[in-house]
């Protein structure tokens, strides 16, 4: 079994690219396109990675965050989170947190326009972490 | 020279222990120290009628109590910066409290002037129980422990300072209307919309070009890549545009804080490594460990320091090196960015802070807003910019100093302030 991938975000032109990506590399690709629906999926497919997006419809990335930090939702609050960001800049992570003013505990953030170099790069260091 | 060498012997125990702890030992040794009753320091009120207890040592909570010691005829003299012994107050025509004086069992007093970098801010006194005269050795000594007293009071005071203002800054944030509140909104969406179908085509575009969907031929590959290189071109627009206006609504207040120098330049210098090291030029660092505070917006000095930079290296090949240094001078703190690379012909030079210029305009890279921002970040933190090349010096480069007063408060209105004074 390959390792499952949920992408979300309500940029379909974003979920495609990065679909055929990463399915390019061998991994199994799910999807959702706002928070709600991805909190379904994070239920019924179990991820063992989240890509998530935050400005999207519903329910953001940051509710999706939050709501995996309740008691509730503890059997996937361990699954490693990729936050997407569209915060152009070189020190995305922290020009973020300071504009912003909050601190996510996710593993990772990738900027967009999506580099696929960086993003592969990424994921595998993610899954090689889950695999030890 | 005593000054400076006892100034750094404090900075790193006041950074250990903090201010009143030091002011505490400083009192409690010198009245060990001299076998003295005790010993005070006095620090002078702002319109320098009064002086008030700031730490005290041996003596009792009602003499410290009896409150605020008018500034007489002696006293004015100490703070002209003249040291006096009283070896009997009980008989001096100069000291007004006598009474109080013995019901406390203070028979002599020493006064010292605590003098700082700022002037005189106060006065050491030292008491004793006995009847005694100091020795001009122990007043010299006495006088350098007051001096190091005063230079902790002023760091003190400055700290204080930058917290009032930015307390005051704050709330001028809360007060900030709805409608800059909707703008901020508005500008964040514009920029969120016009940059998200821009970053999903690049997306692809990469995708693509990465042989994710199978061979490409060259011209394919060289149209794509070119494809790339103008939907870069446009996301950096739109963020300096947006940034721009973010700037002229003053609309960074949410940004703003106190903010070190010194951790500032340290994170621009990690994403300088990045760039630098992509495109095989030296950096050279320079930065001291101790540069003082502002308040201000942190992530708008990081991109101060990263549009140098970026620029720094666009003109500079491979092999040569770029420098970040920075210096407190008196009371600014002075930054410079300076590359090896092949520098702005001198007609240009007085353009180069002006919206949309470039230097080679044929070149589709910057958006030739990079500098005029810069300028806008320095100018709303008081400060000044400017550039030369060649750099100092040198035959070649090109160098871009700012600097900003030290404890600067950054200007929201300052472009506000800016428009009132156009014509």
């Amino acid at each position: 079994m390959p390792p499952k991938i949920l992408v979300i975000d309500d940029d379909p032109d974003i979920v495609d690219a990065l679909s055929v990506l990463l399915e390019g590399e061998g991994y199994e690709v799910v999807s959702a396109r706002d928070g709600e629906e991805g909190l379904a999926r994070i239920r019924e497919e179990s991820p063992d990675l989240i890509i998530l997006d935050l400005l999207m419809p519903k329910l953001d990335g940051y509710g999706v965050c939050r709501t995996l930090t309740d008691p509730r939702w503890s059997k996937w609050r361990e699954t490693p989170i990729i936050v997407l960001t569209s915060v152009r800049e070189e020190a995305s992570q922290r020009r973020y947190e300071l504009e912003t003013g909050m601190r996510m505990d996710v593993d990772d953030y990738i900027e967009k326009p999506l580099d696929p170099d960086v993003v592969v790069d990424r994921v595998r260091k993610i899954m090689a972490r889950r695999g030890d | 020279m005593r000054k400076q060498l006892l100034y750094e012997i404090s900075k790193p125990v006041i950074a250990a222990v903090g201010v009143q702890n030091v002011l505490r030992a400083i009192v409690e040794s010198i009245t060990r120290g001299t076998g003295s009753k005790g010993c005070s320091l006095l620090v002078l009120d702002r319109e320098g009628g009064k002086l008030y207890h700031r730490v005290s040592y041996g003596i009792s909570d009602d003499f410290v109590e009896k409150g605020a010691v008018e500034v007489d005829e002696t006293l004015r003299e100490v703070l002209g910066g003249k040291s006096i012994s009283i070896p009997d107050v009980s008989v001096d025509p100069r000291v007004r409290h006598g009474k109080e004086m013995a019901r406390e069992g203070v028979a002599s007093i020493l006064s010292i002037p605590m003098r700082s970098y700022g002037g005189i801010r106060g006065v050491m006194r030292v008491y004793s129980s006995e009847r005694r005269d100091f020795t001009k050795d122990e007043i010299d000594f006495l006088d350098s422990i007051a001096e190091l007293s005063g230079l902790v009071l002023e760091k003190e005071e400055e700290h204080d300072r930058v917290a009032l203002e930015a307390e005051r800054a704050r709330e001028e944030l809360h007060r900030m209307s709805d409608e800059r509140e909707r703008f901020l909104y508005f500008m964040r969406m514009v920029a969120h919309d016009l940059k998200a179908p821009l970053a999903a085509v690049q997306s692809y575009l990469k995708v693509m070009l990465r042989g994710s969907t199978g061979p490409l031929t060259e011209k394919q590959e060289a149209w794509l890549d070119r494809s790339v290189k103008r939907i870069d071109q446009m996301l950096e627009l739109i963020s300096d545009i947006v940034d721009m206006s973010k700037l002229e609504a003053g609309m960074i207040a949410p940004e703003l804080s106190t903010v070190s120098w010194t951790g500032v330049l340290e994170n621009c210098v990690e994403v300088a490594r990045g760039l630098t090291d992509a495109k095989g030029i030296e950096l050279a660092v320079d930065i001291p460990p101790d540069l003082p505070e502002i308040f201000g917006s942190e992530v708008r000095l990081c991109q101060l320091l990263n549009n140098l930079v970026s620029n720094a290296v666009r003109y500079t090949p491979p092999g040569k090196r770029i420098s970040i240094v920075a210096r407190q001078e008196d009371d600014e703190v002075v930054v410079y960015v300076e590359d090896e690379g092949c520098g702005i012909r001198p007609e240009l030079l007085p353009k180069v802070f002006d919206d949309f210029f470039k230097g080679d305009p044929e070149s589709g890279e910057g958006t030739g807003l990079g500098l005029s921002i810069c300028k806008r970040i320095v100018e709303m933190h008081h400060g000044d910019i400017r550039i030369e090349s060649p750099a100092p010096g040198k035959a070649e480069g090109t160098r871009v100093t700012f600097s900003i007063p030290k404890g600067a408060i950054c200007d929201l209105t300052y472009w506000e302030k800016q428009k009132e004074e156009e014509p």
